[in-house]
């Protein structure tokens, strides 16, 4: 599999670098977040080999995600959406991709209907998941694209911290999205996240980390 | 508007569900939330006695006090939202 690593000061510099590299567009190619700091984000990106139609190099080989595939297939065939669904590889957990044309509908909402979709297929697959085993669906990678938004939005807020002293409040977000910001800043010394309110009105708090021990 | 007041009290109850199935990193979300959030919609007036709305929310409530996975509550709310889509 065809891959690069991307340097640059934000994840979308880091990414647009490796794509540069690699002759390739975003749709086409998975990101890793190797690391991600204030001053430098660096990413390994690679091609999707499309010509393997699920189970690709590096997906789990247990079956599961192939059985996933076949159950959301056949979901959205009911459904009456015309779409192709494959394998993410090298995730974990399973994460299926949903591509295809006018596929909004599908997201729905601030990513509603997409939501009810993972509900309703990890409910579906139950006896074939370990205990606390799920499964991520995306479509058109728009959860991957929030994931790394909300990342570089974390990041901002972290820097405009430090410079000012201040906390920042963000919008309202949703559990996934909040998940993904606090993990973006988990290893920063100097910047810390909280999330303060109540659903689904819930919303990070990015302030200074406080000294041990006041 | 009708049916706005209770499609909000049912996004909350599903962002609750949704919290506990994602593991946002600080949450302490406790069944007995999630059941207070769901009897928050049956207590709406709009929600008409026999409707499908009700039996999904029901359902839902009877899944969290049966210790139910996040994702088969989250789903059986998704129903009761597209219902009350479906109502107005």
């Amino acid at each position: 599999m065809k891959s690069a690593e991307g340097r640059g000061r934000t994840l979308d510099e880091a990414v647009d670098a490796a794509l540069i590299e690699l002759g390739e567009s975003r749709r086409n190619v998975d990101v890793r977040v190797i690391s991600e700091g204030p001053e430098e984000t660096v990413v390994e990106v690679s091609v999707i080999d499309h010509t393997v139609p699920s189970l690709g190099v590096g997906a789990p080989t247990n079956g599961k995600a192939d059985v996933a595939r076949s159950l959301v297939e056949g979901l959205l065939k009911h459904m009456g959406v015309r779409a192709q669904v494959t394998v993410r590889t090298g995730t974990d957990p399973i994460t299926l991709d949903i591509s295809g044309r006018d596929l909004g509908a599908l997201i729905g909402w601030r990513g509603e209907t997409l939501r009810a979709l993972q509900s309703v297929t990890n409910v579906m697959l139950g006896r074939h998941l370990a205990e606390g085993e799920r499964v991520i669906v995306d479509v058109e990678r728009y959860r991957q694209r929030r994931e790394h938004t909300v990342r570089e939005i974390a990041l901002r807020a972290a820097r405009q911290v430090k410079m000012t002293g201040d906390a920042i409040t963000l919008d309202a977000m949703q559990a996934f999205e909040r998940r993904a910001i606090h993990l973006a800043l988990q290893d920063d010394p100097d910047v810390g996240s909280s999330s303060i309110g109540e659903e689904p009105d819930r919303r990070v708090v990015v302030g200074p980390r406080k000294p041990a021990g006041s | 508007m009708p049916g706005r007041a209770a499609a909000e009290r049912v996004r909350k109850a599903i962002a609750l569900v949704n919290a506990v199935a994602d593991g946002a990193g600080d949450e302490d979300i406790t069944p007995t939330e999630i059941a207070e959030a769901i009897r928050d919609c049956l207590e709406l007036r709009e929600i008409e006695q026999g409707s499908n709305v009700r039996k999904y929310l029901g359902e839902a409530l009877d899944a969290v006090s049966d210790g139910m996975p996040a994702d088969f509550v989250a789903m059986t709310l998704y129903a009761a939202l597209g219902a009350l889509g479906e109502s107005r």
